[in-house]
């Protein structure tokens, strides 16, 4: 077959077919045929923000039971048989959505979408199952949070950032929620969540259009649905005021986070945000990386956003972390860090800038491009997240109109200081971090 | 074209040699304009002089940190205002730079990148500033205990021979270095007969070797590097259950493992068959059946053999809330001798070669997949029919090959055991499976 190796010829498009079914499911289909693989992914509407305090991390834990057995499968017997046919399974959880996907070759399509639909009717959600995959959780837990370095006070930042919607949480939960759920927890979590109607299944790569709407409709097809859960209509009043916090741990270095309210995935601002978190923090031509990391003031300065799809659906939060460098003071290397942002609230930036991280966005876009995997999950979670699929080919053009100036009046509208709130890692000994009482 | 016959979809590898010996491989990619080019020094961490731990790694960084035309900052923005990214590292054996951008921008690329290897300018001022944060990035890592128990780990039973020290160095070994030793380390190790360029992307096998023949053909390096490592290392650390004390820490990370095989060994598919039954097959193995599945004991254990050009580590790494460290490394201990002893099962060794036959064309999708097969098996000397015989090597390997080889190439009696965590919770735990080395931090 002759390679088709004209950049210029290349059409980015992405072409996606979307299907309803009478049960309320919807399937997007993107074929590609390059390779005899193929991605199946099924996303459920349903995240931490779908959570309330008690039941903290169930969605998360969910994900985990999803894997424990059906009336067909044994525990995890559902990646073994995957597995053995050359395929990958996984599945991840946001404060948005839960998401599963096997990556297989195409000759196994099949398989995939019928184990989905099994578990889906006839998961095996017993109080065996659940105990031991509760404790699992919970070594999760201890690992990404606890132990981690800068883990339990990145949960405090989002806990004091935000104060009535459902993001203050993480989406591991809290430990003494994950300790007290229940069995009955899940089955009415699975009752209200896990339905036809509050999901979007993908099919992406070696896959005819019609050969995919034709095992989802038979696998998927006859399921009954509840109907759409009740929406989460939370949300976060407008901030008033810096909050700021002390967080002591042992730890070898001095930090700051810090956490600023910004425009959710479906607000078109949220792409100069995120072209302006790029040029404070994106590469090493950076301005943080320029001025702060570079020289040695900070061991590493961190500008977090997630692009779409992992853009938060309702408006999130853009993290700054400055590790202090040994030595170095941290509350100068707080100070020159919003001075470096007053900058660009004063004088805008420059179009060089502004076009560097432009292109580096394009370049990033069209690198995920050539994954099935990634472009079905990008079709999937923006149609999931804005009702809309096919803004996938039109995030290219959402960077390319942002201008200076609406850089220079996204600085100023969200890193201001009464929309901040910072926590501050203070190290203590071990004999004083005994002495604060455990952690969880 | 649903189950496509092999032959349709596997990338045909060219490869050329230019006047001053370097080696030219590539693949033409036309699933997306991106592009991978990719330059390889057959020498890396394992040639860091004694006692300069990192300078493989930091002289890979270093090449980035300005040429004799521009400086860090030109640099980066000349190459980031391409939406491209410039990666440089050390590692065992090779030391890579690489700049991955969109295929539009082919020529620039390729341009950068031959000036970044062949005219680094090595300045002062940025070489200060490289061991700064290198030496401020490990203080950092002592906050991380995963990161702590892999640097432990590897020190423990390598001692000093060549693999025994971190890829990134140490405190003291960067507290060490000059910016003579990485300047000397690129004359000597840099060479282009013992390098290799990689070009994986959408652009015409044309076009590459003569875009390669124009920037790279007249770069003549420094001397040519001494003969790579490639022996076992003459003694190990002794085998023993080592602590290293962490009060504050809820879980204990820990390790196991002992000295494994080079790539080039015959044994290299039938121990990756029989390592996916272990532990390198995710939900599949065994390992994480018993201590995940079945006990609730860890979120996560896997086994893996680091083949590299001389022998590397098998290890086998997980963590658990501190009170359970003990049960786990009885509970793995149990499972490496079962399997060692002959149990595998041909369903297991059938599900195990189905999976890395039909998983092998998802390391095809991005031309930096490709480019690492490229890499690996330049290095190695795989041949350049590798990728059209992979699945029929693996398909062909019986049963009595993968227990052969797990009988002869595992050693649950020679195991290497570290545990970083709160002594407090776990030692006398685990001073009931044996006696414990404390182990301290210098």
């Amino acid at each position: 077959m002759e390679k088709m190796l004209k950049p210029e010829a290349w059409h980015p498009e992405i072409d996606i077919k979307q299907y309803r079914f009478d049960n309320g499911l919807t399937l997007l289909v993107l074929p590609e045929h390059g390779l005899p693989i193929v991605s199946f992914q099924v996303h459920y509407a349903v995240g931490s923000r779908n959570e309330r305090p008690g039941i903290t991390g169930i969605s998360h834990l969910f994900e985990h039971m999803m894997f424990r057995g059906s009336k067909e499968l044994g525990p995890e017997e559902f990646s073994q048989v995957i597995q053995a046919k050359g395929g990958e399974v996984n599945a991840f959880t946001t404060s948005d959505n839960t998401s599963y996907f096997e990556n297989l070759p195409a000759a196994h399509l099949e398989l995939a979408v019928r184990l989905e639909a099994e578990r889906l009717v006839h998961l095996r959600l017993t109080q065996d199952n659940f105990a031991t995959e509760r404790e699992v959780v919970r070594s999760e837990r201890k690992l990404r949070a606890v132990d981690s370095p800068l883990g339990l006070p990145l949960e405090l930042l989002s806990a004091m950032a935000y104060t009535q919607h459902p993001y203050q949480w993480p989406i591991l939960g809290w430990d003494y929620d994950l300790r007290n759920l229940t069995l009955e927890d899940c089955l009415d979590f699975h009752r209200t969540y896990y339905n036809p109607a509050n999901l979007v299944a993908v099919v992406s790569g070696d896959v005819d259009s019609q050969q995919a709407q034709d095992l989802v409709a038979k696998y998927f097809g006859p399921i009954p649905s509840p109907g759409v859960p009740p929406p989460i209509r939370a949300q976060e009043p407008p901030q008033r005021g810096e909050r700021r916090a002390i967080y002591k741990k042992v730890s070898q270095v001095e930090a700051f986070l810090a956490g600023f309210h910004v425009p959710g995935l479906k607000d078109p601002e949220i792409y100069a945000v995120l072209l302006l978190a790029a040029i404070l923090g994106e590469g090493k031509a950076s301005r943080g990386y320029q001025r702060f990391v570079r020289p040695g003031k900070a061991i590493d300065l961190e500008v977090h956003l997630p692009p779409p799809p992992f853009a938060y659906q309702d408006p999130g939060l853009l993290v700054i972390i400055g590790l202090a460098a040994p030595g170095q003071p941290l509350a100068t290397l707080e100070e020159e860090v919003w001075d470096e942002i007053a900058q660009i609230q004063d004088q805008g930036v420059t179009p060089e800038e502004l076009n560097r991280v432009k292109k580096m966005m394009r370049a990033q876009y069209v690198k995920v491009l050539a994954n099935n995997f990634y472009r079905g999950v990008l079709a999937a979670l923006l149609y999931l997240k804005t009702g809309e699929a096919g803004l996938v080919n039109r995030i290219p053009d959402l960077y390319d109109q942002v201008s200076p100036d609406d850089i220079q009046a996204a600085a100023r509208r969200y890193l201001n200081e009464d929309n901040r709130t910072v926590v501050m890692l203070k190290p203590v000994s071990e004999a004083e971090n005994a002495a604060l009482g455990p952690v969880a | 074209m649903t189950g496509s016959a092999v032959a349709d979809y596997l990338p045909a590898i060219y490869h050329t040699n230019l006047n001053n010996g370097l080696t030219v491989l590539g693949v033409e990619y036309d699933r997306a304009p991106w592009l991978s080019i990719c330059f390889m020094a057959k020498r890396g961490a394992e040639a860091d002089p004694p006692g300069k731990g990192g300078t493989a790694d930091c002289t890979a960084e270093g090449l980035t940190l300005g040429t004799t035309t521009r400086d860090q900052l030109r640099l980066a923005i000349d190459v980031e205002s391409r939406g491209a990214r410039l990666e440089a590292h050390g590692n065992w054996d090779y030391s890579v730079v690489t700049l991955e951008g969109l295929a539009e921008d082919f020529g620039e690329l390729m341009a950068l990148l031959a000036e970044v290897v062949q005219s680094p300018n090595f300045p002062e001022q940025d070489f200060a500033f490289l061991k700064g944060r290198r030496q401020a990035e490990l203080v950092h890592l002592q906050d991380n205990p995963r990161e702590v128990a892999n640097r432990w780990y590897y020190r423990l039973f390598f001692g000093n021979s060549p693999y025994g020290h971190p890829i990134t160095g140490d405190l003291e070994s960067i507290s060490a270095l000059t910016l003579e030793d990485l300047k000397s380390f690129y004359q000597r190790q840099f060479h282009p007969s013992e390098s290799t360029l990689v070009v994986v992307g959408m652009v015409p096998e044309a076009t590459v070797v003569h875009e390669a023949d124009r920037f790279w053909s007249a770069w003549s390096g420094g001397a040519r590097p001494a003969p790579p490592y490639q022996e076992a290392p003459p003694s190990l650390g002794q085998p023993g259950i080592y602590l290293l004390d962490r009060p504050a820490l809820t879980q204990s990370e820990i390790r196991l493992g002992h000295l494994g095989l080079p790539r080039q060994h015959p044994d290299y598919f039938a121990l990756r068959l029989a390592n996916y039954i272990l532990g390198g097959g995710g939900f599949s193995s065994r390992l994480m059946t018993r201590i995940r599945s079945d006990l609730g004991l860890t979120y996560g254990i896997n086994s893996h053999f680091h083949f590299r050009r001389a022998p590397g580590p098998f290890v086998i790494s997980t963590f658990t809330p501190a009170s359970n460290t003990a049960a786990v490394i009885q509970e793995t201990k149990v499972v490496l001798a079962e399997l060692k002893q002959g149990g595998i099962t041909a369903q297991e060794l059938e599900d195990a070669k189905n999976f890395y036959i039909g998983h092998f064309p998802m390391g095809l999708e991005s031309p930096g997949g490709i480019g690492q097969h490229l890499l690996q098996i330049d290095l190695h000397s795989l041949g350049f029919d590798y990728l059209h015989t992979y699945c029929d090597q693996m398909r062909t390997v019986q049963l009595e090959q993968v227990r052969t080889a797990a009988a002869s190439h595992l050693h649950p009696e020679k195991l290497v055991v570290l545990v970083v965590g709160p002594a407090a919770l776990c030692q006398s735990d685990l001073e009931a499976l044996g006696p414990v080395n404390l182990v301290t931090e210098s």
